[in-house]
């Protein structure tokens, strides 16, 4: 059983609730392999996708992941213009909570609005994503991709490269594998580190050709164009010179080594088009769209045990 | 409850002869403390001294046990032994939000709360809508604050409609009754218009009270740009955003002469310049809030947003810079930047949450606990920083305890202690970061302009009309 009833921040896990979740990825990765890929376990059960951000591939996630385990699924897509009519986003949640649902995932532009709306209502709640601050689910499904991978995840280095500042998958993602006993690298610009670094605990390099050799898992972070108030990176152009992931970059990589991304990839920008046509060729090596296959597990085993929790409370 | 506590002090309101026993009168001008009765009659203090009479019949002696007050017809008797009595505070930083904002607070309401809070005086910000940019707005609010019997120095706009691109009517603001300029809550970003805003308040000889804040760096911050910043992915405010323009503003004061007071310092570079500035001999001054001496930006893990304020609440280390500095001499004044928001401006998602929060009425509390009782700055020292140092910065005469001047003190328990409730306060907004918090130093007594403006429920008030 989880120890938490909420997951908003990554750091909110203790290391049994890993593990834990960890193992039953693994029993619903089974399921999702059989031709039937459906269990009867939350049959009854009403969950509701209640994204005030635009996303696809998280919600759609979520929502097969939701399906898999026979659970009612709801989207709830709050256009912010609606929200500035008067209705505030207690309403909204209140309204909802009023339909008697059992779990609510959520996605918001601004950073913290979990941990408000936690506050004032008893319905337990996912984080998918709250403006720069985490995205705890994307951590587990990378650190579960990661785990099929390699053998133990003591001593992996990995590298975070790109737009630190503005993501909130590196801030879950480098704590999450720091806390595994993973080397944490980031690779980045001033322009896109906090000003103060201890948080990340990570040591810090100007180019990807710092690291690519040394690196067991090389993870691109998406250019958040979305996020910046202005335009604070010079060029595509400089971007590919010191940050990106080219044929040649990727050919110093070492045996082994995995890259990853979280999605959608910047095409040109994170990864070059060249090496991103590899994927099927090298499904060992690049591992962007085992991520994905991978989220679906993973956000089954979150849904199943935040759920059955509540029922052995009860 | 309010209401209550406002009969209460109302019934009381009419009766202006007052005779305090035995309370320790602190004088912040001489610096000293020393146990004294106080006579007041018709709202004037008649005798300070010892064994003072009314003339009345009715000893103190005869005052049943635990009960400190007794009141007739047009008498009190006060027995404050064990309480200390101060000027009346003056808080040169609040907002009352009229006109335009009587939601959230109004004269009415936020003078019962400066009350509450010991303060007889504050300076008011003229970041209103429309702002206090016009002569009839200062004469308005001031002639409106008599109605309360309450001392309101209205500050005006130091640049039309606070746009910080034209200059006020500087001259003719002066003479309708504004105490100084300010474009609080913004920062006047053209160096040129700055340096002869400075040059033409010279020539009234009126100070600029300045809120400092480069906006390229601070735009689309919104807490101390730190390690909470990083941790909570919202953006920062860097501590140079303050600094930069609390170094222009130096140097264009050093040039012109002018008299400058920057308000809610709240970085340790800021004070570390107003220091060495001060050294150098320019006309300058600062104060500080209660809640930036008081909390640092790690309150903000829960994103509680009464905790989001501008200037942030910066690191640890700046906090204990501006302690230091207040012991150091090197801050004027503590304020409380009083700023009245509704709940649907602060229970909200914090990105969107309006920046303030209230302080009137635990200026004295949460500055004295931490200053005092827990740190090592005399009741003494602290009471000048609420009394005659920030008057002397606008050069205002505020009531002293002495005779043939109007009543106008704070008696004050500095031993009891409470924990601050959200639903005690008595401005109309609720957003207190001390919410919460154990304070000590409570409010038993308010004397504003010769009458009682205030009384603390919890004093054992024995309600006897009889002779005295």
């Amino acid at each position: 059983m989880l120890g938490v009833k909420n997951i908003i921040d990554i750091d909110d896990l203790s290391s049994e609730d890993i593990k834990l979740i960890m193992e039953n990825a693994d029993s619903f990765a089974e399921v999702l392999e059989r031709d039937l890929k459906k269990v009867p376990t939350l049959r009854g059960k009403t969950l509701v996708n209640l994204f005030f951000e635009p996303s696809t591939r998280t919600r759609t996630s979520f929502e097969i992941a939701a399906k898999r385990l026979s659970a009612d699924m709801i989207n709830f897509s709050a256009s912010t213009s609606s929200l500035k009519k008067g209705e505030t986003i207690i309403d909204t949640v209140n309204t909802i909570q009023s339909m008697v649902v059992d779990l609510l995932i959520i996605r918001h532009s601004d950073s913290g609005v979990l941990n408000f709306i936690s506050r004032n209502i008893n319905t337990p709640v996912i984080n998918a994503g709250d403006g720069k601050h985490q995205h705890p689910t994307q951590a587990l499904l990378d650190l579960y991709t990661i785990k099929k991978s390699f053998k133990s995840f003591k001593d992996l280095k990995v590298a975070l490269v790109g737009d630190i500042a503005n993501s909130r998958v590196a801030r879950s993602n480098a704590r999450l594998f720091k806390r595994m006993g993973m080397n944490v690298s980031l690779v980045s610009a001033p322009m896109m580190l906090p000003e103060d670094m201890s948080y990340f605990g990570a040591d810090i390099f100007y180019c990807i050709d710092d690291v690519i050799k040394e690196v067991d898992i090389l993870y691109m972070l998406r250019m958040q164009f979305e996020r910046q108030q202005r335009k604070y990176y010079p060029s595509i152009k400089e971007y590919n010179r010191f940050l990106s992931l080219n044929t040649d970059r990727f050919g110093m990589m070492k045996k082994g080594s995995i890259v990853m991304h979280p999605g959608p990839v910047n095409r040109g920008i994170e990864i070059s088009e060249t090496v991103m046509n590899l994927e099927t060729e090298m499904p060992a090596r690049i591992k962007i769209n085992n991520q994905v296959n991978n989220g679906v597990a993973v956000r089954m085993a979150l849904i199943y045990l935040i759920l059955i929790s509540r029922q052995e409370n009860i | 409850m309010i209401d209550n506590k406002k009969i209460n002090a109302g019934k009381l309101s009419g009766i202006n002869n007052i005779l305090i026993k035995s309370v320790n009168i602190i004088d912040p001008v001489e610096e000293k403390e020393y146990r004294s009765d106080i006579l007041i009659e018709n709202g004037i203090i008649k005798t300070v001294g010892t064994d003072l009479k009314t003339g009345s019949s009715v000893d103190f002696e005869e005052f049943s046990e635990g009960s400190r007050i007794k009141f007739a017809n047009d008498l009190i008797l006060f027995d404050a032994s064990g309480y200390h009595a101060s000027p009346g505070f003056f808080d040169m930083h609040v907002h009352l939000r009229e006109p335009g904002d009587e939601d959230e607070e109004d004269l009415e309401s936020g003078t019962s709360a400066a009350l509450r809070g010991g303060i007889t005086s504050v300076a008011c910000m003229p970041n209103t809508n429309p702002p206090l940019d016009r002569d009839f707005l200062i004469k308005d609010i001031k002639n409106r604050a008599l109605m309360y019997g309450f001392n309101v120095y209205p500050v005006a706009a130091a640049t039309k409609g606070l746009e910080g691109i034209e200059m006020t009517e500087m001259g003719i603001l002066k003479d309708s009754g504004a105490a100084a300029f300010s474009d609080d809550g913004k920062c006047i970003q053209n160096a040129k218009l700055m340096y002869e805003i400075m040059k033409y308040s010279k020539i009234f000889e009126m100070p600029l009270i300045l809120h400092e804040e480069e906006y390229s760096f601070s735009s689309s911050g919104m807490v101390h740009d730190g390690y909470y910043s990083a941790v909570l992915g919202l953006d920062g405010i860097p501590s140079l955003a303050e600094e930069i323009i609390v170094a222009r503003d130096i140097m264009l004061a050093e040039k012109t002469g002018a008299q400058i007071h920057i308000t809610h310092v709240s970085s340790k570079g800021s004070v570390e310049l107003i220091k060495k500035a001060k050294e150098e001999g320019v006309n300058i001054t600062c104060d500080v809030t209660p809640h930036h001496l008081y909390f640092d930006d790690s309150c903000l893990k829960d994103y509680n947003t009464n905790f989001k304020v501008n200037p942030p609440l910066r690191s640890s280390k700046d906090r204990q810079a501006i302690i230091e500095s207040v012991k150091a001499g090197v801050i004027d004044a503590i304020a409380s930047d009083h700023a009245p928001h509704l709940e649907t401006e602060k229970n909200i998602p914090f990105s969107e949450a309006a920046n303030g929060v209230i302080g009137m009425e635990t200026l004295f509390k949460a500055a004295y606990t931490l200053l005092c009782k827990k740190g090592s700055l005399s009741a003494v020292k602290l009471i000048k920083l609420l009394t005659k140092s920030p008057s002397k910065i606008l050069n205002i005469n505020t009531g002293k305890i002495s005779p043939d001047s109007m009543a106008d003190f704070v008696i004050l328990d500095l031993e009891r202690e409470s924990v601050i409730r959200k639903q005690d306060f008595f401005s109309r907004s609720s957003n207190s970061a001390f919410i919460g918090e154990k304070l000590a130093g409570e409010t038993v007594l308010t004397v504003c302009n010769g009458k009682i403006g205030f009384i603390n429920n919890n004093v054992n008030l024995e309600k006897e009309t009889g002779k005295f």
